[in-house]
């Protein structure tokens, strides 16, 4: 492999003084008195002959130092860096002389990139038949607008046919129909199997326009290679998804799920989930981590370690051992590594290629489980089968007790009798997701049954109303979420699981419920009812 | 040890073309263009002439030159030590733009500076020139000398530029500093007066490089005495030189890395 451009092991540092005579107070008193800022920190990377490489980073990352150090503009501190080749850096306001006319100009550029005028004047056509400026060419550059003057820039640096093009954020500006040129010539760049170091913090642009990409990110190389790769870890970054440490675990290890089998039982829903977990040198590294399921909505998380396997690990959960976590909603997959100074680093389980098996279902009166890979990673998501209609009536306190009354019902399950349904009430804190559950008293009532609107067939739900009284007093302080189970004793026992929807807001009390010890807030702003308890110091 | 003046040999072809440019952009909007750069020194010879010779009467002639004459080409010689003095000192810090964004040979940036300014001063040079030799009515084989003392004032500026350019980018105080210096050596090179007044303390002026231009310019117009006729100050004006050189590659190669971080 050919080699364009190889940076080897550079650093740059900067001194930042706070006063301005420090420096030299510090030669005088030869005391450190300057912050060390490093804009580099140990960058190697090659370039390969005729391939465009696109580098990746936000603002102040390091990457228009580095493009600074391969092009001279900069020395770096320590550290190697080899030119095959002539560079041109195409940034569109360097070199242009705004009191000179944008014909003075080429050649003005030209100069200070190294071609003699006769070079230039053979180019000088393309030039300006390239920029558009037509008669424009022989005005002062001060009275260009900013798109032409990146026009004449641009017309500049690509007409003089370097070996290696440095494009830095340039087509950000101009109008579409020069951008597309634009990329039509550097397109022809690269066809001539010149080599094209493009320089952007959009993802999109360098993954559609080069076939390798690095990503800088404070000074650190995270990673190079394949361009949609780096795309998509850098844009899993900047949309805050993920941190950078749970990137840098997730780059260094190699790891994937290779099986999913799930099912249902008599005791509830259970998950096996096969796969490895290796470093760089191939070794196995499960021991170091657990395997983590989160609810994408509340955030509750249960995770269990790996064991190993044959090959590779292996991991089970359980409803019953977790409780009430299996539920409607959506769930992702993580492998979590605990640190030394106790902070986890969470990153999400390439599952690719995962192959996902339901297994023979015992119990039918569960919810529906779906298996999905999005983006490479796996994610479950859980439906309750029908729905539940319900309602919350009406919310009243008497002597720390908290009525709770309403209605739920589903559409062609008929309900004669008291036994026919059975129904439980949940409180979740949604800081330790630690779960309450109370009885639910169910009574008869014709609201449905008699409503026209729910109930056109003529079916029977009388035993609709549901009750429940909760003693406040007892409650530990937090903020909970409320569920309602809805479980039918005959056929198709379908069981549901669902937030409480309370949308009559007068029904309810306004003012949050206050005792000599606590304050109990029902918050219904968002529909579902949540309650907030507050202790008083 | 010559690394920045092998470089600048080498682009010799790129410092012509930018001092060119140089010209272009200085009159860039104006109409009458380069005639400023001659309207102005002109006018500075004027009043000094008038200012001396006609309101402080001291204007007689020195030893048989007259007065403006003498004044004109020793002012011709010092605009063009004054320019380049002043030019090349900033010449990193007036170019920041290009040293930041464009990958360039900076160390040529003193040798654009002083090769504009040498053009400017020849076309003062050429007009005073005419009017000293139509006054004088004489014109003397040892007014080729010039290109002589042209060239002496030339690789002296490039070593002082050398050593100053680097300091600048560096310190702008610096550069303050070496504004105000230049304004001392202005009226301590004997340009309206004699060197001759000090009497013995003449060697204290001598030790001024600037003074060996302008005496040298002088000689050549009304003196007819030949550089070599004053060996042992023409070796000391090349000894500084060279040492100036010597100091000039190494603060460039030991500011670069500086300056290029912090312009």
């Amino acid at each position: 492999m050919d080699v364009a451009v190889s940076v080897k092991d550079i650093t740059k540092k900067y001194s930042l003084y706070k006063d301005p005579w420090g420096p030299i107070k510090e030669v005088v008193t030869r005391k450190k008195l300057h912050k060390d800022f490093f804009a580099l920190m140990g960058v190697t990377i090659e370039f390969p002959k005729g391939e465009s490489i696109g580098i990746l980073g936000k603002n102040g990352s390091g990457k228009s130092t580095l493009l600074k150090i391969i092009t001279g503009i900069t020395e770096p501190t320590s550290g190697k860096v080899d030119v095959h080749g002539s560079i041109v850096f195409l940034d569109v306001s360097s070199g242009i002389d705004s009191e000179l006319s944008g014909y003075d100009n080429i050649f003005m550029k030209g100069t200070l990139l190294g071609y003699s005028k006769q070079e230039m004047l053979a180019k000088i056509d393309d030039i300006i038949e390239f920029s558009e400026l037509g008669e424009f060419i022989g005005q002062p550059v001060k009275n260009y607008s900013s798109g032409m003057k990146a026009k004449l820039g641009f017309a500049i640096s690509v007409n003089v046919d370097p070996d290696i093009l440095i494009v830095d954020e340039a087509l950000a500006v101009g109008d579409s129909s020069f951008q597309k040129k634009c990329m039509e010539k550097m397109n022809d760049f690269k066809l001539q199997g010149k080599t094209i170091i493009f320089v952007s913090h959009d993802n999109h642009a360098v993954e559609s326009f080069c076939s390798k990409a690095a990503w800088i990110h404070q000074g650190e190389l995270i990673t190079y290679g394949d361009a949609k790769f780096v795309g998509s870890m850098y844009a899993e970054f900047m949309s805050g998804r993920k941190p950078i440490e749970s990137i840098q675990a997730e780059i260094q290890y190699e790891h994937a799920i290779e099986q999913v089998h799930y099912g249902t039982t008599e005791d509830g829903f259970n998950l096996q989930l096969n796969g490895f977990v290796r470093d760089q040198q191939m070794v196995d590294v499960q021991g170091r981590f657990q395997l983590a399921i989160r609810d994408n909505r509340t955030g509750e998380t249960v995770m269990k370690d790996l064991e190993p396997a044959s090959k590779g690990f292996t991991v089970s959960f359980s409803e019953t051992e977790f409780p009430l976590f299996f539920k409607p909603g959506k769930f992702n997959f993580w492998l979590r590594e605990e640190m030394e100074n106790k902070k986890a680093v969470e990153f999400s389980i390439w599952a690719g290629k995962a192959d996902i098996r339901e297994q023979q279902s015992k119990g039918a009166d569960h919810f529906q489980y779906q298996f999905k890979v999005q983006q490479n990673s796996l994610e479950l998501a859980i439906e309750n089968i029908g729905k539940v209609e319900q309602q919350v009536n009406r919310i009243w306190v008497e002597d720390e007790l908290l009525h709770i009354e309403g209605v739920a019902f589903v559409r062609g399950y008929e309900t004669k009798f008291e036994n026919d349904v059975l129904m439980k009430f949940y409180l979740t804190d949604l800081s330790s997701f630690e779960r309450c559950v109370f009885p639910v008293e169910v009574s008869e009532t014709e609201e449905i049954t008699e409503n026209p609107a729910y109930n056109p067939q003529g079916k029977v739900y009388n035993f609709s109303r549901f009750k429940v009284v909760l003693d406040m007093a007892e409650l530990e302080p937090g903020r909970y979420e409320s569920h309602l189970s809805y479980r039918m004793a005959n056929a198709p026992h379908h069981r549901f699981l669902n937030l409480v929807w309370a949308s009559k807001l007068n029904e309810y009390p306004r003012e949050p419920y206050s005792t000599e010890t606590y304050t109990a807030d029902i918050q219904t702003a968002n529909k579902y009812l949540r309650l907030e308890k507050t202790a008083k110091s | 040890m010559f690394d920045i003046y092998k470089e600048m040999w080498k682009r010799r072809k790129m410092i012509q073309a930018l001092s060119i440019q140089e010209i272009k952009r200085e009159y860039a909007g104006t109409l009458l263009g380069f005639v400023w750069g001659l309207a102005n020194p002109l006018m500075r010879i004027a009043v000094f002439w008038f200012v001396f010779s006609i309101g402080a009467r001291a204007g007689g002639p020195v030893d048989g030159a007259p007065y403006f004459a003498w004044l004109a080409i020793g002012m011709a010689a010092w605009f063009l030590l004054n320019d380049g003095f002043r030019l090349t000192q900033k010449s990193f810090r007036s170019k920041r733009s290009i040293i930041k964004n464009t990958p360039f040979p900076v160390a040529i940036l003193p040798a654009v500076q002083i090769l504009f300014s040498y053009y400017i001063h020849l076309i003062l040079l050429a007009v005073v020139f005419v009017l000293t030799a139509l006054s004088l009515q004489t014109v003397s084989l040892y007014n080729f000398q010039l290109i002589y003392y042209d060239f002496a004032a030339l690789m002296l500026l490039l070593g002082i530029g050398s050593i100053t350019a680097p300091l600048v980018a560096v310190s702008k105080d610096f550069g303050r500093f070496l504004d105000t210096i230049l304004v001392f050596l202005f009226w301590m090179t004997p340009i309206f007066w004699s060197a001759d007044n000090l009497g013995r303390f003449e060697w204290i002026i001598k030790l001024n490089p600037f003074h060996y231009i302008v005496q040298g310019y002088r000689d050549s117009f009304f003196y007819d005495i030949g550089f070599w006729e004053q060996p042992v100050y023409t070796f000391y004006f090349w000894v500084l030189v060279f040492i100036f050189f010597l100091l000039g590659n190494y603060l460039h190669k030991r500011m670069k890395p500086i300056f290029l971080d912090t312009l």
